[in-house]
């Protein structure tokens, strides 16, 4: 009940701002990237705001407890990401006047008909970005209130559309800044509590993964899916008409609805398909869901961190700043104010091994960080702790959630129509809709692995169109299109494939799961070798110097 | 009878609606007269260090999780409690990444500095020869 009224204050907090800020929101302009009038801490802290996703608050520590350290290369990607736009987009980009990828692409080769293709990406990149987002949203809620999954899943997206068509960016940028303010504090204060309250002992047991993973007390544990477990020890479990249930040592079956209560002390199952928990697959810090973990991790890697320039509400972000310079610095903030916030996730991960290592056998990690609290505190310090944490993850979503829809606006009426605000407003609702009805039949998909696709596909098209027309006074209009193409469609090809169709076995479900160590280098060739073909305009070289001078 | 009532507008309304439902041009122009040598320079200098903060920051990763796969000792190594890979991977690398953009930016201010620096001085030079006299502005 505390955590409906946190929610409900950080959501009516979010609203009084975006209401405030409505009187400033005119022309297109003013609602996209709020004029150009946002001073350089609160961008830096609303970018911040913006970034943390439902990925980094719950689905990190989600990820954490299932498949162990190597997740935490997810945060590290996210923020190297940043070092990258510092380095080859923050201020060139700021001074090519260019609102969105879109515009850019239309500065640097001067086709409006590319502008059309971009467009396209966008949505593509925004959809697969916002799912998750939904659905952080419709986990968290059902989970506080007891209502639905579809229903937390529709209310999310009716507040987020509301908000944002009421007051557009110029609101965003207060409303996302005071959101990270409400991330970091209400996910940092219960981490700090829990590592505090939990003692010696229990601190001992989440850093020593070896000392093995055990029930901390008697848990009910239901199934709601099939599921194939394998037990190291023999166990008895008691079913729900009391009646004792003998579990050798070995694999074992159960189906759908099954409820086994599992005595304190019994060493957790495996679930097929996951690495042990505390095992050495689990505590080695690299990811590895398929056998081949140093391809695995550096394919992510590249994944989040090239992606990161290319996600259009990042890039659309530095144009609030009144000077490349000022942009890059603002880069550097955020760097800090995300490796800051990224300290903490972690927490929840390593005692949620120790305290709910049942979440495993529930397919429900995701949920980790608000079920955590209450189980390692108990009481009313407890439900006030995952009230905190449940605000929190609301926050992240709401923020993300919102200036992705408004990305997603902005290129739907900006770049494919050409829009005044009623119908940019129009395309807030229109994308609402359609992220809602995709996120409904993802509730059992975890929010980690759409997030790093829509970042697939962003380091796969954008980076290389950034990167190359930035930097590379050669790159030509077929090229910019041919390597778009190539890499739009390998990128979402390849993810939408394992997630969707049988993957053969070995190497293939690997290169299809984690496509972007080849995907990324695909639309890069493609790019140069199409440019290399056909000749750059006379004033390409002009518009490249024109990017980098003062 | 009153005379005929004027509709009042401000320059940038006016601007407004003369574009109709054309896209805002808010894309620079380019502007003709820069010293392409120079810009040249200032271009040449930036792409370096674009590509040595890139360069920095591959080694930082790819070499972290290279030396995870290599040596699993590191996760055995202990530092006050906590594995010593767990220790660079969840903390110790924010730091650095944040000092590496840092870097980056002081190196690319100063070159943008040194370049403005760099045109005041041929402009005075220009000035000095022509008029015979010093001026900084032009």
């Amino acid at each position: 009940m505390i955590s409906v009224l946190a929610i409900g204050l950080v959501l009516a907090t979010s609203l009084v701002i975006g209401i405030y800020g409505v009187r400033a929101a005119r022309s297109t302009s003013d609602f996209l990237v709020a004029s150009r009038r946002v001073s350089p801490n609160w961008n830096a802290l609303a970018i911040a705001g913006e970034y943390l996703s439902a990925a980094s608050v719950l689905g990190l520590s989600g990820l954490l407890l299932k498949n162990g350290l190597g997740t935490m290369w997810y945060a590290v990607g996210f923020c190297a990401g940043y070092v990258a736009v510092v380095a080859l987009v923050a201020g060139p980009m700021r001074r090519s006047g260019a609102f969105t990828v879109p515009d850019f692409a239309e500065y640097r080769l001067g086709a409006p008909r590319l502008r059309k293709l971009c467009g396209c990406i966008v949505l593509v990149i925004m959809l697969l970005y916002l799912v998750p987002q939904f659905k952080g949203a419709g986990v968290v809620l059902a989970l506080v209130s007891g209502t639905p999954y579809w229903v937390g899943v529709v209310l999310a997206g009716m507040v987020v559309s509301g908000s944002i068509a009421a007051g557009g960016m110029r609101s965003a940028t207060y409303v996302q800044a005071f959101h990270y303010m409400v991330k970091l504090l209400f996910i940092a204060i219960p981490a700090v509590y829990l590592v505090a309250h939990a003692g010696a002992d229990l601190r001992a047991q989440a850093l020593h993964p070896e000392w093995g993973t055990h029930f901390a007390q008697t848990t009910p544990v239901e199934f709601t899916v099939d599921t194939t477990f394998g037990l190291d020890d023999p166990v008895t479990v008691t079913a729900p008409d009391g009646g004792r249930v003998d579990l050798a040592a070995g694999d074992h079956t159960v189906s759908e609805g099954t409820r086994y209560v599992f005595p304190a002390g019994a060493a957790v199952p495996h679930p097929e398909g996951l690495p042990d928990l505390g095992g050495e697959r689990w505590s080695t810090p690299l990811l590895n869901s398929g056998g081949y973990p140093l391809f695995e991790t550096w394919s992510t890697i590249l994944a989040i961190t090239l992606g990161c320039m290319g996600l259009p509400h990042v890039i659309m972000r530095f144009h609030t700043s009144p000077s490349a310079r000022i942009a890059r610095r603002v880069a550097v903030g955020v760097i800090a104010l995300l490796g800051l916030f990224y300290l903490f996730p972690v927490v929840y991960g390593l005692l949620g091994r120790v305290l709910t290592p049942q979440l495993v056998l529930l397919q429900g990690t995701d949920t980790v960080a608000v079920v955590l609290p209450a189980q390692a505190v108990p009481g009313a310090a407890g439900t006030i702790l995952t009230a905190l944490v449940a605000a929190g993850a609301f926050g992240a979503f709401l923020s993300t959630s919102s200036g992705l829809l408004l990305a997603l606006a902005g290129g739907l009426s900006h770049d494919l129509f050409q829009g005044s605000v009623p119908r940019l407003r129009l395309a807030v609702a229109v994308g609402a809709c359609v992220a809602v009805l995709l996120a409904l039949p993802a509730e059992k998909v975890d929010i980690n692995v759409l997030v790093v696709w829509a970042f697939t596909v962003a380091a796969s098209t954008f980076c290389p169109l950034l990167v190359l027309g930035i930097w590379w006074r050669g790159l030509t209009l077929p090229g910019a299109a041919a390597g778009l193409t190539v890499g739009a469609v390998t990128a979402t090809g390849a993810v939408g494939w394992s997630l969707l169709l049988p993957t053969p076995q070995g190497w293939t479900t690997v290169l299809l799961a984690q496509p972007a160590a080849w995907t990324i280098p695909l639309a890069f060739a493609t790019m140069a070798a199409v440019s290399w073909l056909t000749r750059p305009p006379d004033w390409a070289e002009h518009a490249v110097l024109r990017l980098h001078s003062p | 009878m009153s005379p005929r009532r004027e509709k009042l507008t401000s320059p940038q309304t006016r601007i407004a609606l003369a574009r109709g439902n054309r896209p805002a041009q808010h894309l620079l122009p380019i502007p003709e007269p820069v010293d392409t040598e120079a810009a040249r320079r200032l271009f040449h200098r930036q792409r370096r260090t674009a590509a040595r903060t890139v360069g920095l920051l591959s080694l930082l990763l790819f070499g972290m999780s290279g030396a995870f796969a290599l040596w699993p000792q590191l996760t055995q190594a202990r530092l006050a409690g906590v594995p010593l890979s767990w220790a660079l991977l969840v903390a110790a690398v924010y730091p650095l990444l944040f000092l590496l953009a840092l870097w980056h930016v002081r190196s690319a201010e100063r070159a943008e500095e040194q370049a403005a620096r760099q045109a005041a001085e041929d402009t005075t030079a220009e000035h000095t020869t022509a008029d015979g006299r010093d001026s900084a502005e032009p």
